[in-house]
């Protein structure tokens, strides 16, 4: 959700709460308010009729008494009676309903007699007339103040936030890899410029991280395989001289040895270089034409485990992909394909216009499968392999999003290669 | 035939041009980009054996100013970089092969000759060993004369040990000489052994004698029955 819109609702919520407990003040007030008006005007009443009262003569049939109940008390103890007021839902004739009915009684005294004063008059309550009235002002206002929000948000996020959001597209467009800094427009609010200041921090530091990760790994090859060769080297001219046989076979071993530390440095190094390889963008391989060529290659090595191989190829498949990328990878694939095999076993390959299979028999993997695509993963220890081959497949297979998937079912071994649907 | 070689690893260096003695070649090294460039400027070579990464340049550099200048020498890369480097970016452009390091002395040595090779006006393109031969052109191959009915590794095979008679070339050498470094395959191994028990079978069917012996848990060797 927008960062706008969580305000517009947060402020909405906000302002019903507000709406709703002002319509209940002013409905309580009014409600209050009509009350009082009534009783003074019944206290006006009790005052005629006490004046009445007190000039002696008889009111009884005025119109001043319709509503007015006047009875004579015994004893003029006026010092315990005040005057009460009582509010009650009562039927009420005249109207022909049931209304709040307030009744006034006083005790005025007149010529020495004290008499109990007690008159009545409906009260229009506000929830019969006003309540309808009242929730429409509420609710409309609500909507007026809502649609307001809604708008000045909007205006209000696009002038303050612009900066915010240039900021965002900014931060989405950086690759660690770009050669120049990112650049971060000023804004007039001090909390923008302090997070853009933080960025080009930030990204200046992930910049320089990562051309010194790249220096390394490119340096490692370097210093690393230089050393490597001049072992080896030196290593074959002493083979190559006169030597005993404990000699010879201890020099064997460590030639073997150094071969490993050399392939396993060499994947490494591979690996490190397709980390940081940008895939250019019109690079198109001809699998239709690679997967057989590759597959030729490999003949002699599946022959010699008497393989069956079958392969089914649809013409014209181009995927993007490096061509020299594609060799590797298919080179990896068929040589797993082969190495992971039972002697006399199957090696079945599809390319369609979607994807490329293939599938081996062999072993049962005794890892996890996915984790295959591991580093130093193997599917099997006792092979002679460093166990990095599936992890350059999988790193070729992302760099152009095409999808890689491993199973193992039923003695057979599937190597799926999902392409990613070309960008025409 | 000449060769430099442009190396800054002085060890390294000293081996390959001893190995390169060995096989009758002039070697000379320079260590930096300087002492490369005067003495291409003052004597010719046949082959030049560059480095990239040199203390004071870039061997690509050289290259170019070689080129440039109008050396007719023959270039081979040697280099750490990976071989992906080369094949994705073209850095090898202006050269005539590359290597990447480490690799076997051998490997360097039959590079060395399919160049030279190739640059011969004198089209002498048939290798002789004892009473096997080679013709690189049609690539057939004969034992006294009788055509041999090899796969194209194994006329690879053959010919990569001939270029080296008499020297030992380690199972991961014909590996890598035979199916590229492309693989972590390194029970490729074990298929050299089915090549090279395959080329022996043929020779000897055809009435050759048998001169690759085995070195155990090593690797094989090319050499006439006295030696």
């Amino acid at each position: 959700m927008k960062l706008n819109y969580r305000y517009t609702l947060a402020y909405a919520v906000l302002t019903f709460f507000v709406l709703s407990i002002g319509f209940a003040i002013v409905y309580a007030a009014l409600s209050r308010s009509v009350t009082r008006a009534t009783i003074g005007k019944l206290e006006h009443l009790n005052e005629v009729v006490a004046s009445q009262l007190r000039s002696g003569r008889d009111y009884a049939g005025d119109s001043s008494r319709t509503n007015v109940l006047v009875v004579p008390l015994a004893a003029p103890d006026t010092a315990r009676r005040t005057r009460t007021v009582r509010v009650r839902d009562e039927w009420d004739a005249a109207l022909q309903a049931r209304v709040a009915m307030v009744r006034l009684t006083t005790y005025p005294v007149a010529g020495g007699r004290a008499y109990r004063v007690t008159s009545r008059a409906a009260v229009v309550e506000p929830s019969d007339v006003y309540l309808t009235g009242l929730v429409l002002v509420f609710a409309w206002t609500f909507v007026f103040l809502l649609a307001l929000v809604v708008i000045l948000s909007e205006l209000i996020s696009w002038r303050i936030l612009r900066p915010f959001n240039a900021t965002l597209r900014g931060i989405q467009q950086f690759e660690p890899s770009q050669p120049s800094a990112i650049s971060l427009a000023p804004s007039h609010t001090a909390e923008f410029n302090e997070l853009n200041e933080f960025l080009v921090k930030m990204t200046a530091r992930a910049q320089s991280d990562y051309r010194g990760l790249k220096e390394f790994s490119e340096n490692a090859s370097h210093e690393l395989q230089t050393p490597i060769a001049s072992i080896k080297a030196k290593l074959e001219l002493l083979i190559d001289s006169d030597l005993t046989e404990a000699q010879l076979r201890t020099l064997t071993t460590m030639h073997d040895e150094l071969e490993r530390l050399a392939k396993i440095n060499q994947a490494l190094t591979l690996l490190a270089k397709l980390e940081h390889f940008e895939p250019g963008p019109n690079a198109l391989a001809d699998l239709s034409q690679l997967v057989p060529a590759t597959e030729a290659t490999f003949a002699d090595l599946a022959e010699m485990k008497d393989l069956t191989t079958t392969l089914a190829i649809a013409p014209g498949v181009r995927v993007p992909l490096d061509a020299s990328l594609a060799q590797l990878l298919l080179n990896n694939l068929f040589s797993n394909a082969i190495r992971h095999n039972l002697p006399g076993g199957q090696l079945r390959v599809q390319l369609s216009a979607t994807e490329l299979l293939l599938e081996n028999t062999g072993h049962a993997p005794s890892a996890p499968v996915g984790e295959l695509f591991g580093r130093f993963k193997k599917g099997n220890a006792q092979l002679d392999s460093i166990g990095i081959g599936l992890a350059i497949v999988k790193r070729i297979s992302e760099l152009y999003g095409h999808r890689i998937s491993y199973d193992y079912a039923d003695g057979w071994h599937r190597l799926r290669v999902a392409f990613a649907p070309a960008i025409l | 035939m000449k060769i430099l070689l442009v190396e800054d690893h002085a060890e390294l260096a000293r081996s390959i041009a001893g190995y390169l003695g060995q096989e009758h070649y002039i070697c000379e090294v320079a260590g930096t980009f300087d002492e490369a460039r005067e003495k291409l400027a003052l004597f010719s070579y046949d082959v030049v054996l560059l480095d990239i990464m040199l203390p004071d340049g870039n061997g690509i550099n050289l290259l170019k100013l070689l080129r440039k200048e109008g050396v007719e020498s023959s270039v081979i890369i040697i280099s750490a970089q990976n071989a992906l480097d080369f094949k994705l970016t073209g850095l090898s452009e202006g050269a005539d092969d590359y290597i990447t390091k480490p690799f076997p002395l051998p490997e360097l040595h039959a590079r060395i000759k399919a160049i030279m090779r190739r640059r011969s006006t004198h089209k002498n393109n048939v290798l002789t060993f004892q009473d096997i031969t080679a013709d690189l052109e049609s690539m057939e191959c004969r034992v006294k004369g009788k055509l041999l009915n090899l796969t194209r590794k194994e006329t690879n095979l053959l010919l990569y040990f001939i270029n080296n008679k008499g020297r030992m070339l380690t199972r991961q050498a014909i590996a890598a000489h035979l199916w590229g470094d492309y693989t972590d395959n390194l029970d490729s191994v074990d298929f050299v052994y089915q090549h090279v028990k395959n080329l022996r079978k043929k020779i000897t069917d055809a009435g050759g004698k048998d001169y690759i012996s085995t070195v155990y848990g090593f690797g094989y060797k090319l050499s006439a029955p006295n030696q």
